[in-house]
């Protein structure tokens, strides 16, 4: 049976394999993703004196840098709606977005983490940053992990023959890529503007 | 759903995502409402949980996919609707 084939294959059910995998592994990362932020408003609410000022994030750089992941998970969801009309310059062009817009993500998290090293807080500086650095760590991991994801499978759309044997691997990418924008929902609130 | 509607609509949650971070934002930092600071925080995070719903269910197709999909993406919630409720029971019960 070819590669194709099996990925057409009806399943018992009815969900393709690899989509039900995806689905099962964003639910572990649920609770992976639980259990930090948990612990961090255990911490946090049994914490009596809990920075203040000394935990200040600018609001501004969080906000765009927001706005920068719900625009990526836009433009991954205009490549999948661009694959399904088969139109395959729309999927790279849309998939290339995707993954700039996580980059810069990145480097915005890089100037943070940059600014914060410059004037000695550090992880161990106290529990807001030990929770911060966790946190956004983590999370840039996965963000990190969902761009190479992302330029892999826009890597399949220029060869015609993997395109058409994996191209149900956008959608993954793409679930992947929206439990990322949804974690960074929450904890952009719970660091940023909740101190 | 032809695919220019499935866009716009694409583009329309955009608009939602963005509008609802935005307001957010403002009511946690421009103190616009006279509520306490409890109320506050609840509030942006009924927004988070909105924003995330507007993800999973347009943005990942969970309200037209099959319904063993929605019951795994529900499952971890029931999980975390025990850890929370462990945490605060425990939290308010002295031994």
């Amino acid at each position: 049976m070819s590669q194709a084939h099996a990925a057409s294959a009806p399943t018992a059910t009815g969900i393709p394999n690899g989509k039900l995998g995806m689905w099962l592994f964003l639910a572990s990362e649920v609770m992976f993703f639980t259990g930090l932020i948990g612990a961090y408003v255990v911490l946090r609410m049994s914490h009596p004196a809990w920075p203040g000022h000394e935990g200040h994030l600018s609001v501004p750089i969080g906000t765009i840098n927001t706005l920068i992941l719900i625009c990526s998970s836009t433009s991954i969801v205009l490549a999948l709606a661009a694959a399904e009309r088969a139109a395959i310059g729309a999927v790279r062009g849309w998939l290339a977005l995707t993954a700039v817009l996580g980059s810069v993500f990145l480097v915005v998290k890089g100037f943070e983490y940059a600014a914060k090293f410059s004037h000695h807080i550090l992880p161990s500086t106290n529990v807001f940053w030990s929770c911060y650095f966790a946190l956004t760590g983590f999370h840039a991991l996965h963000v990190l992990g969902g761009i190479v994801f992302n330029l892999v499978v826009l890597g399949y759309t220029f060869n015609p023959a993997v395109w058409a044997d994996r191209r149900k691997r956008l959608e993954l990418a793409g679930l992947y890529w929206h439990f990322v924008d949804i974690v960074w929902i929450f904890l952009f609130p719970m660091l940023y503007l909740f101190n | 759903m032809s695919a220019q509607a499935s866009s716009r609509l694409y583009l329309a949650i955009w608009g939602w995502l963005a509008g609802l971070m935005l307001l957010g934002v403002v009511l946690s930092e421009m103190n616009i409402l006279p509520l306490p600071t409890a109320t506050i925080v609840l509030i942006v995070l009924v927004l988070s949980v909105i924003k995330a719903a507007l993800v999973a269910l347009y943005y990942m197709h969970l309200k037209m996919d099959r319904r063993l999909l929605v019951l795994i993406a529900l499952f971890p919630l029931v999980l975390i609707a025990l850890a929370v409720g462990v945490v605060f029971s425990s939290a308010l019960v002295k031994l």
